[in-house]
């Protein structure tokens, strides 16, 4: 097993969600994911909150009734001007 | 053929900008959650992007600016809340996170969000969460946009990004964890187990 003795479940825990959010530096992701390779302790702490993102991204809404919407805003932009539309 | 600069122009809007429109109109509903105000506002971003095109960088992120044309017109006319709000440090609600994913797994709800359907409860709690929050979460974790495009769409440092979607993950990771609880699905910690004495 690889020690990071720079990284203990403390620091993991503070930069989980940047860490899913894949906004840290490729240095420090690579830090993280050994940590959580190994660690039982933050793992479970990682599935919940990636599962949790899913859930929360499967909530994104498509507006109901986007053709006629659609149509309407190719009209005004027409109006505006627009070329190749409607 | 010589293209005239309306032309190029408008080559480039149909281009560039139209294929944005699902993702605005999804976007236009997500702040302002009234359909015919959603819809204004949608009709509205796409005829301000037209007439502020020489504005866009052809080439560079289309949806970002869309999103920002978006927002700064929601905001207009309306009574931005101007109370100096004081966030949480976003380590301190990071680390608050993790005592709730504790408290899930005490109640039996380790796995709520894989075991669970929360659909039209993900939408009632991100309803409720306050605008900041909400528009932090909508613009990351619904929208996909990374931190920095996410400041630059509404209007705010990084940092404050980072701290309202972390306060908004975590308020709705409690009201989900609330929801579970009061549909019964927890496991009390009053819960008897009966053994079997044969
Ligand atoms: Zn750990």
């Amino acid at each position: 097993m690889t020690m990071h003795p720079m990284l203990d479940c403390d620091a993991v825990m503070r930069q989980l969600w940047d860490y899913l959010d894949g906004e840290l530096t490729p240095e420090r992701m690579k830090q993280i994911g050994a940590h959580l390779a190994v660690c039982q302790r933050c793992y479970p702490q990682y599935q919940f909150e990636r599962r949790f993102l899913d859930v929360l991204a499967a909530a994104r809404n498509d507006h109901p009734a986007l053709d006629q919407l659609r149509l309407r805003v190719m009209a005004a932009l027409k109006d505006e001007g627009l070329a190749g539309v409607g | 053929m010589l293209h005239s600069g309306k032309t190029s122009r408008d080559e480039q809007f149909r281009a560039e900008a139209l294929p944005w429109f699902d993702d605005v109109a999804r976007f236009a509903l997500s702040l302002a959650r009234d359909r015919d105000e959603a819809d204004d506002l949608t009709q509205e971003t796409f005829l301000r992007a037209l007439r502020s095109w020489h504005q866009y960088t052809p080439g560079t992120e289309c949806r970002r600016w869309l999103f920002t044309i978006c927002r700064n017109h929601f905001l207009r006319g309306r009574e931005r809340d101007k109370r100096v709000v004081s966030y949480d440090d976003p380590e301190v609600e990071a680390l608050a996170a993790a005592s709730i994913h504790a408290a899930a797994a005490n109640r039996g709800l380790g796995d709520i969000f894989e075991r669970v359907d929360l659909g039209d409860a993900v939408t009632h709690a991100l309803d409720a969460l306050p605008a900041p929050f909400r528009e932090a979460v909508v613009s990351v974790d619904l929208e996909d946009l990374a931190y920095d495009a996410a400041a630059e769409v509404l209007g705010v440092p990084i940092g404050t990004v980072r701290s309202r979607l972390f306060r908004g993950r975590r308020l709705l990771q409690k009201s989900l964890l609330a929801y579970a609880t009061d549909a019964g699905l927890a496991v009390g910690l009053d819960t008897i187990r009966v053994e079997d004495k044969g």
